[in-house]
């Protein structure tokens, strides 16, 4: 007995574990998240889908929303994935399991996931006829481009949501602390709420504002045309100035010689955001930035659940 | 003096004399408490914690004092400035910890009530003046904390080491062959109290030994096999077949199976990916894949899980549940097996056919170890009956290791469950005689038997 036995290490218990999530992907009902995504990505782009990379309004929303649907998959995927399955976790660490080749079979089991529901969204679009960028930024495809980024906006958020799974000993905690995660990358995105000072910092944190950054970049949102100023200007066609209606006279004009779509392209102009500008190097920091949270997350995940042992019976 | 100086000093005035108020009732109640540091009373944030050690709840007392602390430089804010958002969050956090400490402070103060047996209401009083019932409690001569109360099991369970029973010294030299332990202590921390989980147990088993580990509830039985194991380590030396359990834990952990109590197993994959992928884990990975298959299908065979191995496991019953479990363990190559109540939750007749097939195990020269609280019904199939009992410091000591008749005949007890029922605490039902057969086993052992008789 004196001689040392090589047991599997890391990479070959990776393995051993992808395997048995994917047999519990068929087994367990797992692969309800992908109908369930779908089903969500449909509903949004039949709301927002119209306008989104079209006009900068629908481009800001319909990114937001799509942001929204990434995160939300990427919860859903994980959130219950480790405490659910904390006390055999630990007792198979008490046998020999490394917690960083179970978090790494897991990481790679969400990142199959994550990958098919990027694929189904992109489907959903092409079906239900967005208007997709036709030109990427560091792909020469757009609709590449578009895809890297739910990837990896879904995929952190997956990550994300694992750390807490690890942090976590129940599922009814998991579920508990789920909707405050939601609901800080939602408002904290940046988008519909003013943020200044600490809260525009805090901002930073959320991958929520990176996704929609990068989205927008791909959209090429700064030049797209704003139809905000028109409408408002619509709204009023009937104002009345000494028996005349001099608005309804501009836009009957503007529509009859063709203007209008130089005025919103002209209005579009002047509503440019940096934090949008289609560059390689803004793209990149994007998501180099959802990068760095996703393996910020995944080391908080491994270092939690290093401590399994420490469960009380 | 102007309006402003007055409102100054009313200010101060309030937050100092109930301040001090508080601290003298402390101070005064100190010492029906049997509380010896009695100055710290008016320490800030050191008394919450004397106080909630003197009522055996450290972690609420610490607290209360960590935040009374905290507390301190939070007074100083200006809670009008709110158009500085720094001082508003501050002083929101500053809410949620007041609304956290008051929760703490009623679970300090209800102990108390319950510690001078006084009623409950006392703690509406306690939340608008909290020095008032203080005072009242210390000077009043009628109020004094009552007799013999103990705050439910763990009081002072353990707080103090049990003599030792000079086992460890007594023992010979550890054999290199089976399993030698050779424990001096289990001490565990829980918050600031020391806690004595296990004293001096000493004993050797031969290879091939299916033993039943016996003791009331709370004697440590758990902590004993996880120590034993190198799970949780413990002051001791505990050798298998030669090898330093807690040195060579990374290898050692391969040759050792531990089932516990609860089915710990995914329901959602097969039967036989569940064992298979056990042995992939667990046994040698120089091995050919078909001597692992061949492995895994022997255990499966021996415990009859062959027929249905590729049905899910959710889908099995209680006893398949339990034999899985085994089989997720067995596959390595195991010296030494132990279980936990393998029997939990299944009838008799179920139970049995486990624990015929444990005893085919031990045969293959294994050593197996069985925590069960139904001995009687299996106890024809065991070599070895170990007793862990709580001294009268509630600390889990060896009270018997032997052949289970040599148990009969040294507890005089014709059943298994006899034997517990000895060594229980009389509050348990039991005949609180734990000491004395610690005492007398460990004589026993040191000078043999007929010494021991003659000595008590």
């Amino acid at each position: 007995m004196n001689e040392k036995i090589r047991y599997r290490g890391r990479i070959a218990q990776t393995f051993i574990y992808l395997g048995k999530l994917l047999r519990m992907f068929v087994y367990q009902s797992d692969w309800k998240v992908l109908p369930m995504g779908a089903v969500i990505t449909a509903v949004v782009t039949l709301v927002v889908g119209t306008y989104l990379f079209v006009t900068q309004e629908g481009t800001l929303t319909g990114t937001f929303a799509l942001t929204c649907v990434c995160i939300w998959n990427g919860f859903f995927n994980s959130i219950q994935s480790v405490c659910r399955e904390r006390s055999i976790v630990k007792r198979e660490h008490r046998a020999g399991l490394h917690v960083s080749a179970y978090v790494a079979a897991q990481m790679l089991y969400q990142l199959l996931l994550c990958l098919a529901q990027t694929v189904i969204t992109l489907i959903i679009f092409r079906l239900t006829g967005v208007k997709m960028p036709v030109v990427g930024i560091i792909t020469p495809w757009g609709v590449v481009d578009l895809g890297i980024t739910i990837l990896l906006v879904t995929y952190a958020s997956d990550m994300m949501a694992l750390m807490i799974s690890c942090l976590v000993r129940t599922t009814t905690t998991a579920m508990t602390v789920m909707p405050f995660m939601l609901i800080f990358q939602l408002v904290f995105s940046g988008t519909f709420f003013t943020l200044e000072g600490f809260a525009s910092k805090l901002s930073d944190l959320t991958i929520s504002k990176w996704g929609l950054n990068s989205m927008c970049a791909i959209g090429r949102y700064n030049e797209q045309p704003m139809v905000t100023l028109w409408n408002t200007i619509f709204k009023f066609k009937d104002v009345d100035v000494f028996g005349q209606k001099p608005l309804l006279e501009i836009i009957q004009l503007a529509e009859k010689e063709g203007y209008r779509d130089q005025f919103l392209l002209w209005s579009g102009s002047y509503n440019q955001n940096d934090a949008f500008v289609s560059t390689a190097g803004n793209l990149l920091r994007c998501w180099g930035n959802i990068a760095l949270m996703l393996v910020v997350c995944v080391s908080v995940a491994v270092i939690a659940l290093k401590f399994i042992d420490r469960d009380k019976r | 003096m102007d309006w402003e100086n007055t409102s100054h000093f009313l200010s101060s005035l309030l937050f100092w004399v109930p301040w001090i108020l508080f601290s003298l009732g402390l101070w005064l109640l100190s010492s029906k408490l049997d509380w010896k540091r009695r100055w710290l009373a008016w320490i800030p944030g050191l008394r919450y914690a004397a106080f909630g050690h003197a009522l055996d709840l450290d972690r609420d007392g610490v607290i209360c004092g960590a935040l009374e602390v905290l507390f301190l430089p939070a007074g100083v804010l200006d809670a009008s400035d709110f158009s500085n958002r720094a001082i508003m969050a501050l002083f929101l956090l500053t809410l949620v910890l007041q609304i956290i400490v008051f929760i703490y402070r009623i679970r300090l103060f209800l102990r108390l009530v319950l510690l001078f047996g006084v009623k409950k209401r006392w703690v509406i009083l306690w939340i608008f003046c909290k020095w008032l019932p203080l005072l009242i409690l210390a000077l009043g001569k009628r109020y004094q904390p009552l007799e013999g109360i103990k705050f439910g099991e763990d009081w002072e369970a353990g707080t103090k080491p049990a003599e030792h029973t000079g086992a460890a010294a007594n023992r010979p030299e550890m054999s290199d062959s089976g399993l030698s332990v050779d424990l001096r202590e289990r001490v565990a921390r829980d918050f600031l109290k020391k806690r004595y989980l296990l004293q001096d147990i000493s004993l050797d088993i031969p290879n091939g030994s299916l033993v039943m580990l016996l003791g009331g509830s709370g004697s440590g039985k758990t902590t004993f096999v996880n120590a034993l194991i190198g799970y949780e380590k413990a002051d001791a030396d505990i050798r298998l077949n030669g090898r330093d359990v807690y040195k060579d834990y990374d290898q050692v952990k391969y040759r050792i199976g531990f089932v516990p109590q609860q089915n710990l197993i995914r329901g959602n994959d097969t039967v036989k990916r569940t064992v298979s992928d056990a042995a992939l884990m667990r046994m040698d990975a120089s091995l050919s894949s078909a001597d692992r298959e061949k492995k895994v299908a022997d255990v499966m065979d021996l415990l009859g899980l062959t027929a249905g191995c590729d049905g899910l496991v959710a889908k099995k019953s209680g006893g398949q549940l339990r034999r899985i479990s085994i089989a997720m363990e067995l596959v390595a190559d195991l010296e030494l097996f132990v279980l936990d109540e393998p029997d939990s939750g299944l009838d008799g007749v179920i139970a049995r056919e486990i624990f015929t097939k444990l005893r085919a195990i031990a045969d293959e020269g294994k050593i197996v170890i069985v925590i069960t609280h139904t001995p009687d019904r299996v106890v024809d199939l065991f070599d070895k009956v170990i007793v862990l009992a709580r001294n009268k410091s509630r600390v889990g000591q060896l009270a018997f290791y032997g052949s289970p008749a040599e148990a009969r005949a040294f507890f005089g007890k014709d059943t298994m469950e006899g034997i517990v029922m000895s060594i229980n605490r009389k509050e348990e039902g039991g005949e609180g005689r734990a000491d004395e057969l610690i005492q007398r086993f460990s004589l026993r052992n040191a000078a043999g038997e007929e010494k021991a008789r003659a000595a008590l």
